[in-house]
């Protein structure tokens, strides 16, 4: 644009020119042919001036500054000298054009080329960009949509529809694939629900025969020890139903009782309730309550979990500490090596070794729990201690 | 004392009769929800062990009409739904205790004699075994007048002794009596018979002696 308007300039600089010199030329040859008929010289300063020179010399064109009177200011005008032997009489012709004006009309074209260009661009540049605006807003806003779209979240994703057929079968392919992912994914949680719930009845039946054949009297030591470890498989599965429901319950959102808790309160509550029943010492530190808004079953839930992982997996006996900041718990015991595979520790039923009988799910729990609040869970292993951190980001 | 068992897995439901008819209770049983507002309304009960996911109707429904009625049974309501909002539900509507499947039998004995105590003697709440004396309020326990220092696990576990005695406790039932369903240490019960030892240390002499050990590694409580 910049260069077009440059070349136009000097085209037309070049092309008034020629016009002035043309005009130059023109007047210069009517004055000659007015002398050789009349034989008069004239003059008309500073347009025209005819003087008798003695010598003859070549014409030239030049630029001259002459002082305007009428505008009070020097101006440019362009001088054309020719010597011309007319009537047997040397003359020197030259005549004077005004510049001024062709400069002016020079900067006005170039000035409106440019603003019309410049006009031109920025309309076709929006008509363009809105246009396209138009054209992908559909897709955009879809795209959007997808974005936002959660399995987890009982709502539909919302669509706009779109006049562009590809847009449209490609919503329609999403609005198709979406539904059927959700469907899937409520379906499979109904199941965890439903089975976890079904079971508990056979459970019951089961536990109440055996507690009313252990009071029969006609068993034997050993036939009581098989009805002894299986009410311990049937406690096993109480458990793990109870916790597979309790994940399922904090994946449907269904904790909706917000309080202030007392982390450091509920963390004491906790540990009395293990040295009563174990015989244990539990380190507790803490200086201050550390008020945290959850649901408070949950928060027993994680205190618990935590604590009871801790004394699981100590190995010493008595090296469980715990402690409490304004802003984080820490709950650490005595280990013998960093576990294998950090990274699997908080998935469900991930365990190191076989020997234990637990769920498998009490940290896939605390995870979930730390999850839905946004508190931020860590492990580590340190001078043979396995250090679980929850830091709740007050 | 005479029992209702509203359960409709006959299963369970004749398991529970089998249990409390041991002790000389009478049970009646409704097997769906119509009996069981039919039998509500028609007769008086002690204690009426109420399912509220009743195929026919909502438990809750009928412990509403027996409140309607101003009927003085205990009511303990057995679920499968381990929900909160139910047990509230339950509990605000009048039913004195709230249990989930699956339960131990001794667990659900356990809980009647709590709720019978509390209703028959207005707050004066006292076990009394020959020699043992047991306040409730105040859990504390006496044996020939003299008081016992007793630490919560040992006092709940002589409780759960005395009101289901003559039946076998296994340490699975007592493990989960005394620590509840949320631990995840089951493979560790050692800890039983630490707590066993020491109230039976406590309780001295010819008192301990109605702590038996039945099978070799389960408990009964029995008058000698």
């Amino acid at each position: 644009m910049i260069a077009s308007t440059i070349a136009l300039y000097f085209y037309t600089k070049n092309l008034l020119k020629n016009e002035v010199e043309e005009e130059l030329f023109s007047t210069e040859a009517r004055i000659e042919s007015a002398i050789k008929i009349n034989d008069i010289s004239f003059s008309l300063p500073p347009v025209i001036e005819v003087v008798e020179v003695k010598e003859l010399e070549e014409l030239f064109l030049k630029d001259t500054l002459i002082y305007d009177p009428s505008q009070n200011e020097d101006e440019v005008f362009r001088e054309l000298s020719t010597f011309k032997r007319i009537n047997g009489k040397n003359y020197r012709i030259t005549v004077r054009n005004l510049v001024v004006e062709s400069k002016d009309i020079l900067i006005a074209i170039d000035v409106s080329y440019f603003i019309i260009i410049l006009l031109v661009f920025l309309f076709l540049f929006y008509s363009n960009v809105e246009g396209n605006r138009k054209l992908w807003f559909p897709f955009f806003k879809n795209l959007e949509a997808m974005k936002n779209f959660s399995v987890k979240s009982e709502k539909q994703i919302v669509l706009v529809d779109s006049d562009i057929l590809e847009f449209q079968e490609l919503s329609n392919e999403i609005s198709l694939l979406t539904n059927k992912v959700q469907d899937d994914y409520q379906n499979l949680k109904q199941l965890t629900e439903d089975v976890s719930h079904e079971m508990q009845t056979p459970l019951a039946i089961m536990q109440a025969k055996i507690e009313n054949i252990i009071n029969t009297n006609k068993i034997d030591d050993d036939q009581y020890k098989l009805f002894s470890s299986l009410q311990k498989d049937i406690q096993r599965l109480k458990q793990l139903i109870k916790r597979l429901t309790l994940l399922t319950k904090i994946e449907n959102n269904q904790f909706i009782n917000i309080d202030k808790v007392d982390i450091a309160a509920s963390l004491g509550k906790t540990i009395q309730n293990f040295k009563e029943l174990f015989n244990l010492e539990i380190g507790f530190q803490y200086k201050h309550p550390l008020f945290v808004s959850m649901d408070p079953y949950l928060v027993e839930v994680l205190c618990n979990n935590l604590i009871s992982n801790a004394v699981k997996h100590d190995v010493k006996k008595d090296e469980i500490l715990v402690s409490c900041s304004h802003n984080s718990m820490i709950i650490s015991n005595s280990g013998e090596k960093q576990i294998e595979n950090p990274e699997k520790l908080f998935n469900r039923f991930y365990r190191e070794s076989k020997s234990n009988q637990s769920t498998g799910l009490g940290l896939a729990i605390v995870k979930k729990i730390c999850d839905l609040y946004g508190f931020e869970i860590s492990y580590k292993f340190h001078d043979a201690r396995h250090i679980f951190t929850v830091n709740f980001r007050i | 004392m005479k029992f209702l068992i509203v359960e409709d897995e006959l299963d369970l439901q004749e398991s529970i009769v089998t249990y409390f008819e041991k002790d000389a209770n009478i049970c009646e049983v409704a097997s769906d929800f119509h009996e069981a507002l039919e039998k509500v309304e028609l007769y008086d009960y002690d204690v009426i062990i109420l399912d509220i996911n009743l195929i026919t109707g909502s438990g809750l429904e009928v412990l509403k009409a027996l409140k309607k009625r101003k009927k003085s049974a205990g009511v303990i309501i057995i679920s499968a739904n381990n929900s909160l909002d139910d047990k509230l539900e339950g509990l605000d509507l009048g039913a004195d205790d709230y249990l989930t499947k699956p339960f131990h039998l001794a667990e659900l004995n356990s809980r009647i004699k709590a709720v019978l105590r509390r209703g028959k003697f207005g707050g004066d709440e006292t076990i009394e075994f020959n020699e043992i004396k047991i306040n409730t309020k105040s859990r504390t326990a006496y044996i020939n007048d003299v008081s016992l220092t007793l630490t919560r696990k040992e006092y709940d576990l002589l409780v759960f002794f005395i009101t289901n005695q003559g039946r076998v406790l296994s340490k699975e039932i007592i493990a989960e009596h005394l620590w509840g369903d949320d631990s995840d240490l089951i493979d560790n019960f050692d800890f039983i018979y630490v707590h066993i030892n020491n109230l039976r240390k406590k309780m001295t002499g010819e008192t301990a002696k109605y702590i038996k050990t039945a099978y070799g590694s389960g408990y009964k409580f029995i008058n000698y």
